[in-house]
């Protein structure tokens, strides 16, 4: 097998690799800038520089040259290489950093003058705390500067499009940005303008950086060049914690991760997967911290004499278990919803079932024409394909609009009907409907009854995407009734781990007064009488790939090991009972 | 031919033939025979590769300033796959100094073109481009007008002069920067790309112009082809220096009485250029300084100069490159900071910005160097604008920064006390 010499240590490897692309997976680590994964390899940062030599072979023999010593004869590079352009080749040296003063030198070198004309201006820049050339300079850096002449002055605060503000004298012309522009999102619509050091990215003459992936530069550009025009001076990273979820805006079901910061969601970020969406999502998604924090339906609500007045949940609970009394099973129709997560839509069809309703229904949401065969979908749900795998009955949006009106109860989960123009508010106030919500909508404005059921950002639940692929969610912040440092679901943060109870920012306000939707149907089950219980998401999961054919071997332990799953279609659509 | 002998040479790039620009006077004095013998005349030239043997033996070193022979950088073309490969020929000289490719546009365009196609033929060549300095405007137009004529006379397009050859010619101008006479980014910059120079390898030989296979030449270079052809390789090689022969465009400027460009064989002693050729120092001045080949390469000081000759070797003696034989002269008032900082300026001005060591180290040594010449600088300052230099060669894509490192290093240590004298008499306490 072709081996390679990395600070005298020796690697075997297979296949076609960037030296510097496998010395970062082998664990090790060289400082770069300009190089990224996904995108073509410009080599301008000149900061990856190793030196590389090649052993000598003996050209009839084939066989390496050795010296007196018995050691092989090496040809060095006369000059120093930037590692993230030179492939790998067989029996190659390479001397990085660590063990070689000249290449420690350049490194060190290079990011002084990187750091001539950046404005060092840290204490007040968006990136500080994950600012790659903050974290390099502390490590690879000068000790000073040696600087004593002016720097050279750019636009500064230059509204470069709606989402995006660019700082052209942080920048350092990595043109990370300009190629996304070029080579993902294929808009082109950056360019790095003027020549020398003045040079920085902007946009043609008259347009604006209106991208639909145009906040990913902002997340791949390595220093605060680029900042996010929502988020930019709103928190600092090392306050918030980082909880890896799923994008429920559309059916791509982008991998992300959630920023958390005294339970409010303030900013969203993609999280790597290679097969689905890479290191990229959509601007769109990163919008959606909002549905998290605002406009949350807190505390049950009911319709008395017209009027939705808020009520206990001890009334609710009652209200809706006598109301199901009333009723012959068959009289109810439950609504499932693309909307929501696996397990929601599965304890609905549990209930159902159990009552002798009929099973559960539900209606795609598609927008025809709306995705780009990139990260946006024509799916607006999340879970579309979970609502299937688990058999739900999919009906089209007319002839759901023929059951919800022709039945007498209706129990509708976390999906706005109204809203997207399924059923009229008419036809939601003739049966009596318990409308299970996360936000107020114009569907829960008209319902007797609303539960606030709790979001991907408040439990942990799985969610299957247009590909079929099963992932699951984290909880990220705290409702009323749970609290991060006792809740094994919820993801740990820096604070959690190192800090005091006081540490974390804690105002009571930002909590919702809701509850997963499974609880409240435990409680709701035990209150009718039926076989029902669950704690947790991942409980419902454990069921549901006991019981129904098409989540065999799916888990939250293996969905995590495994980036997600991918169901396998089966044509067994019969559940366990 | 010695270079000894200079004064009874005849000049062959530029003849004192009145309208040699005009293609009908440049066919009466045996223009294009080349050309047509070499697509015509199966006996003598069995095929392209003949052509590129005949100008490998010839050793015409690269006139852009690499000195690279140009008949073995045309051997480096890979064999003919049946779609587009690229002759690039590269006008865009801009480098302080050096202003000798005009002159072939202006008195003898159809001479390059003559290279330029028997080139593409040799290479099988299916569409040449001259990419020229845009600041030449006038240039630019002449060339456009001796490329259709050639175009009307059938020397260029489908199945010249009735062989099976065809080949199509574009006259592209530059927008003003100077790096885009670095071959590579003139390929991005006739993409119509920003001009950034690539990072190598992929050789344009492997992947140029539009990923396919490239050469990129000198005008002066291909203008010699035509000669090589006429009068073989070894009339050529006899010429001037031994390792780098033929006739050479000089380019003298600064403090001379004459200067100007002179066509001359390589080889001849930088003090007869100065003092014969380009009729002395101006003003009866003593010469100071000589940079010998455009402003990137290093400087030579007088008491350097005697016995050192116009060629790759002689001149390496005295630690400085023929480049493209773009002299400049400076007498003994010249005053060296602030010909160094002008020069600093130029690189400055002229960086791409592509590589982190060149867009912030060119800045840096031009601000020191401006502040050693308003007489604010320090001592300290000259080491620093060493270590820079230090820190920029050799590290970056293109060889720019190197360029840009190589004035600032040799003027310094080639002149340290005129630095020293301009700094301040700092003083600082020693503990």
């Amino acid at each position: 097998m072709p081996e390679v010499f990395i600070d005298g240590k020796r690697y075997e490897y297979e296949g076609d690799h960037q030296l510097l692309q496998f010395i970062l997976d082998q664990g090790l680590e060289v400082p770069f800038f300009c190089y990224h994964p996904s995108m073509s390899i410009p080599a301008n940062c000149r900061q990856c520089m190793v030196k590389v030599g090649q052993p000598v072979k003996d050209r009839e023999s084939g066989e390496y040259e050795l010296d007196e010593n018995g050691d092989r004869v090496i040809r060095w590079f006369p000059k120093l290489q930037t590692s993230c352009n030179i492939k790998v080749a067989d029996g190659m040296v390479v001397h990085t950093q660590e063990t070689d003063e000249l290449v420690e030198r350049a490194q060190k070198d290079t990011l002084e003058f990187i750091l001539a004309n950046h404005p060092l201006d840290c204490p007040i820049c968006d990136q500080a705390g994950e600012c790659p050339l903050q974290i390099q300079t502390y490590k690879y850096g000068p000790e000073g500067s040696r600087f004593e002449v002016k720097k050279v002055h750019k636009p500064k605060r230059v509204q470069l499009g709606p989402r995006v503000i660019l700082d052209a004298e942080r920048c350092i012309n990595c043109t990370r940005c300009v190629r996304f522009t070029d080579e993902i999102s294929e808009t082109h619509q950056l360019t790095i303008v003027s020549r020398g050091d003045k040079n920085y990215p902007t946009t043609a003459p008259g347009t604006e950086f209106d991208d639909n992936y145009s906040l990913n530069t902002v997340d791949i550009c390595p220093v605060g060049a680029l900042t996010s025009a929502d988020f930019r001076f709103k928190a600092r990273v090392w306050e918030m914690n980082q909880t890896p979820s799923i994008d429920i805006t559309n059916g791509k079901g982008t991998n992300i991760d959630l920023w958390t910061r005294d339970n409010l969601v303030l900013r969203i970020t993609p999280r790597f997967n290679e097969d689905v969406n890479d290191h990229w999502m959509p601007d769109e998604g990163r919008e959606a911290y909002r549905v998290f924090n605002e406009n949350r339906v807190s505390k049950p609500a009911q319709n008395l004499d017209g009027e939705q007045v808020k009520s206990s949940w001890n009334n609710a609970l009652l209200t809706l278990a006598e109301k199901i009394e009333e009723h012959d099973g068959k009289e109810v129709l439950f609504v499932g919803s693309p909307h929501a997560s696996v397990e929601e839509n599965y304890v609905l069809m549990s209930v159902a079932n159990l009552l002798g309703a009929k099973n559960p229904v539900f209606t795609p949401h598609i927008e025809e024409g709306y995705g780009d065969g990139f990260l946006l979908t024509d799916d607006q749900a999340p879970n579309t394909n979970g609502c299937r795998a688990l058999g739900l009955d999919e009906l089209s949006a007319a002839d759901l609009k023929k059951e919800i009106t022709g039945a007498k109860m209706v129990v509708l989960l976390n999906d706005q009907l109204v809203d997207r123009n399924v059923v009229s508010a008419k036809d939601i106030e003739t049966p009596f409907t318990t409308v299970f919500a996360t936000n107020h909508s114009e569907t829960s404005k008209v319902a007797d009854l609303v539960i606030p059921i709790t979001t991907a950002a408040e439990h942990a639940a799985s969610y299957v995407n247009v590909d079929n692929r099963a992932q699951r969610t984290v909880a990220a912040k705290e409702t009323k009734y749970t609290n991060r440092r006792l809740d094994i679901e919820m993801s740990e943060g820096r604070l959690d781990r190192y800090g005091t109870s006081f540490d974390n920012w804690v105002t009571e306000d930002n909590k919702v007064d809701c509850m997963p939707f499974w609880n409240f149907t435990s409680q709701l089950a035990d209150r009718l009488g039926l076989d029902l219980s669950y704690d947790t998401g991942r409980d419902v999961m454990n069921e549901i790939s006991e019981k129904v054919p098409a989540f065999k071997g799916v888990s939250y332990s293996e969905m995590d090991a495994n980036s997600g799953i991918v169901l396998e279609e089966t044509s067994d659509k019969t559940v366990k009972s | 031919m010695s270079s000894a002998d200079w004064k009874n040479y005849e000049r062959v790039l530029i003849p004192d033939i009145d309208g040699l620009e005009k293609i009908d006077v440049y066919e009466e004095n045996g223009g294009y025979s080349a050309f047509k013998e070499v697509l015509t005349d199966k006996k003598k030239w069995e095929g392209p590769k003949s052509v590129v043997d005949e100008v490998k033996a010839a050793n015409i070193r690269g006139r852009g300033g690499a000195g690279f022979n140009a008949g073995l950088k045309w051997s480096f073309m890979p064999p003919s796959d049946g779609g587009p490969r690229y002759l690039a020929c590269n006008g865009d000289e801009s480098e302080p100094g050096t202003f000798k490719d005009r002159k072939i546009f202006e008195y003898n365009p159809h001479l390059f073109i003559e290279g330029a196609l028997i080139a593409a033929y040799a290479m099988e060549v299916t569409a040449i481009y001259v990419y020229i300095r845009g600041e030449y405007k006038v240039y630019i137009d002449m060339m456009e007008k001796a490329v259709q004529d050639a175009y009307d006379k059938g020397f260029i397009g489908e199945n010249i002069m009735g062989s099976d050859y065809s080949v199509d010619f574009y006259v592209h101008s530059g927008a003003g920067a100077y790096i885009c006479g670095e071959e590579t980014s003139m390929l991005e910059s006739l993409e119509g790309k920003r001009g950034y120079p690539r990072v190598k390898p992929p050789f344009p030989a492997q992947k140029g112009l539009w990923g396919r296979p490239t050469t990129i030449n000198n005008i002066e270079t291909l203008a010699h082809v035509p000669n090589v052809i006429n009068r073989g390789a070894d009339w050529f090689s006899s010429i001037g220096a031994e390792n780098h022969p033929g006739p050479i465009l000089y380019g003298i400027s600064g403090h001379v009485n004459r200067p100007g460009v002179y066509e001359l064989p390589t080889g001849i002693p930088v003090l007869t250029l100065i003092n014969e050729v380009a009729g002395g120092m101006r003003n009866g001045k003593e010469l100071k300084a000589v940079i010998p080949g455009g402003s990137s390469t290093p400087i030579v000081r007088a008491d350097q100069l005697d016995g050192i000759t116009m060629d790759s070797d002689s001149l390496r003696e005295v630690g400085t490159m023929l480049g493209t034989a773009g002299m400049v002269v400076m007498d003994e008032d010249t005053d060296m900071v602030d010909m160094l900082w002008r020069i600093s300026h130029f690189y400055h001005h002229e960086s791409c910005g592509q590589c982190t060591p060149c867009r912030d180290g060119t800045g840096w040594l031009e601000k020191i160097l401006l502040r050693i010449k308003n007489g604010d600088g320090e001592i300290k300052d000259l080491d620093l604008l060493l270590d820079i230099t230090t820190q920029m060669e050799g590290r970056t894509i293109c060889a720019l920064a190197d360029a840009a490192a190589w004035p600032v290093r040799h003027t310094i240590t080639r002149f340290r006390d005129e630095f020293e004298a301009r700094c301040k008499k700092s003083v600082h306490a020693i503990a």
